[in-house]
């Protein structure tokens, strides 16, 4: 199993992949803090956000929301072994084929961790900076810890999602499609309508996590407990990485 | 180590058969052909042997045992199924190493891979570049990564230059001669001809001849040609078949060069010549494949 997973880092170093997300990770979460902190939300009084504990919070959860950049590197390595026919070469090497999954699955969670640090500390480096230029509260490093571990696991569950989706649905562009029209539509439409179904979808339970739902007055009754949201998010997880390496097993390689 | 494939069946969900109650053996120390036409069943058949492709029933077993159950496989068995099996953004030597790493194979042993498959100048560079020659010799490296027992190969000659052509053929005669059974697809039965000891050949999924390229071509009797002034004048036996190439000359099939000969002195006719001519090794193969077109149609190749 060690001799796979570092297979799998071999995989992920030699191609360009892993800097192009990584790289539109950061611009992503980048984006969020100078929005949160240049452009007031809507109905939030000024004053109420200098003083809001959970301003912090939300800010700092920008590393957390680039979960989906881990979903698709996932998604876009796993597919991309069928779309290049690599698949095959692996499948001779490790003919187990759950054990290739799991590797995968490992190796991305291990790279998510990083990335997750990484992406914190560019976050709260960046909103402290950014925030001594404001006539605000100063940032507070204790608001910021309180994110790291949502965020530390929100990504590391988002990649290993992205591996599962990306051998459940083969043809990359479908893969990505159709976790992009799910996370982007289908889920933030159920968690207007529905607030409370919505919060036991994977989205729901990552912002739980991440104790936000990207608006800085939430109240935190509206999430699951981050316990509760953890234990969910892992849960989906762990079903759609069973059920990767059920069909991945079952499944012809043509 | 042998390869024997026992009442292979496999149908694919579409409702297609690609192999249909296949059996045969390939010993070890000798070079294999694996002949068909495109859509007879060929890469589903080593797809089976290689633990892909679920056979539907039957088995296919290398040295008594499936693939899966094989440990580390790579160094036993290796196998090159087709050139377009990379990342177009890795080297070769990435993509070398990235299997060498996972079957715990040494950096050392992929130069030497790289050297045996004349890549060592193109190692650095991607494989989206690559001509298919390039592609099959990278494939083929990865077979011998593990220096294995047994070789699968599915149409290595594919896109190979004259000289590659030529390189593997006598790389492969190396193998077997050092003990490696060595199975090597393919649909044209000249490009392996100089290579193989016995061949398999199989029609829409079925096996329609195994044995030795020797057995092959004793089975089919010689074309005699027969030339004189009233050669016109020849009667033969029913189970012979007699064509006019041109005036004077005759083509005589189904006997061989001594009983024409016979036949036409007990005819008291005077011949200006009597040859005989090989069967087309690839006349015969066509003959032995060419029917039930339609059939194969739509079968996985």
């Amino acid at each position: 199993m060690i001799s796979l997973i570092r297979s799998e880092f071999r995989k992920v170093f030699s191609t360009k992949l892993l800097f192009i997300l990584i790289i539109s990770a950061v611009a992503f979460a980048l984006l969020q803090v100078f929005l949160l902190i240049f452009v007031t939300p809507p109905g939030l009084e000024e004053a109420n956000q200098l003083m809001n504990p959970q301003y912090i919070k939300t800010i700092t959860a920008s590393a957390g929301s680039a979960s989906i950049f881990l979903l698709i590197l996932g998604i876009v390595a796993m597919s991309g072994e069928y779309r290049n026919q690599t698949i095959t070469s692996t499948f001779l090497v490790a003919p187990v084929r759950w054990k290739v999954i799991v590797a995968k699955m490992a190796t991305f969670a291990i790279l998510a961790f990083f990335i997750a640090i990484l992406l914190w500390l560019i976050v709260s480096i960046t909103a402290m900076l950014l925030l001594t230029t404001q006539e605000s509260a100063p940032f507070e490093w204790s608001g910021a810890f309180e994110i790291l571990g949502g965020t530390v696991l929100g990504l590391v569950l988002y990649g290993v999602l992205g591996v599962a989706i990306g051998s459940l649905i083969t043809s990359q562009v479908a893969a990505i499609i159709i976790s992009l029209v799910w996370v982007l539509i289908v889920e933030a439409l159920l968690s207007v309508f529905f607030a409370t179904f919505g919060n036991w979808l994977p989205g729901g339970a990552l912002n739980a996590i991440l104790q936000t739902n990207g608006n800085p007055e939430a109240i935190d009754a509206d999430l699951l407990s981050v316990p509760v949201g953890a234990l969910v998010l892992i849960g989906y997880a762990a079903i759609f990485a069973i059920a990767a390496a059920f069909f991945t097993t079952k499944r012809d390689i043509t | 180590m042998s390869i024997v494939v026992e009442h292979l069946n496999k149908s694919f969900g579409s409702g297609v058969t690609a192999v249909r109650d296949l059996s045969f053996a390939a010993a070890p120390g000798k070079v294999t052909g694996f002949l068909g036409p495109n859509g007879a069943g060929k890469t589903t058949t080593l797809r089976c042997l290689l633990g892909l492709v679920a056979p539907t029933s039957g088995t296919a077993t290398i040295d008594g045992v499936r693939y899966q159950e094989i440990s580390n496989p790579i160094n036993v068995v290796g196998a090159s199924l087709e050139a377009s099996g990379f990342h177009p953004a890795r080297t070769a030597r990435n993509h070398l190493r990235m299997i060498a790493t996972a079957a715990q194979i040494s950096g050392t042993r992929v130069d030497a891979v790289l050297d045996t498959v004349g890549l060592t100048a193109a190692a650095d560079r991607k494989v989206g570049g690559y001509s298919l020659g390039m592609r099959q010799r990278l494939a083929l490296g990865v077979a011998l990564l593990g220096d294995p027992k047994v070789l699968i190969l599915d149409e290595p000659a594919n896109g190979l230059d004259p000289e590659g052509i030529s390189w593997l053929r006598s790389f492969l005669r190396d193998q077997a001669a050092t003990g490696v059974s060595v199975l090597v697809s393919s649909h044209v039965l000249s490009e392996v001809q100089q290579t193989v000891d016995d061949v398999i050949i199989i029609r829409s999924g079925s096996l329609v001849f195994q044995g030795s390229l020797h057995s092959l071509t004793e089975d089919g009797l010689p074309e005699v040609t027969v030339r004189g002034p009233n050669i016109g004048q020849l009667s033969i036996p029913g189970d012979w078949s007699l064509r006019e190439s041109e005036p004077g000359e005759v083509v005589v099939t189904g006997a061989t060069l001594e009983a024409v000969g016979r036949a036409a002195f007990e005819q008291s006719l005077e011949l200006h010549e009597l040859s005989s001519k090989a069967p087309d090794l690839e006349a015969l193969f066509l003959g032995l494949t060419a029917e039930e077109v339609a059939t194969s149609e739509g079968s996985q190749s």
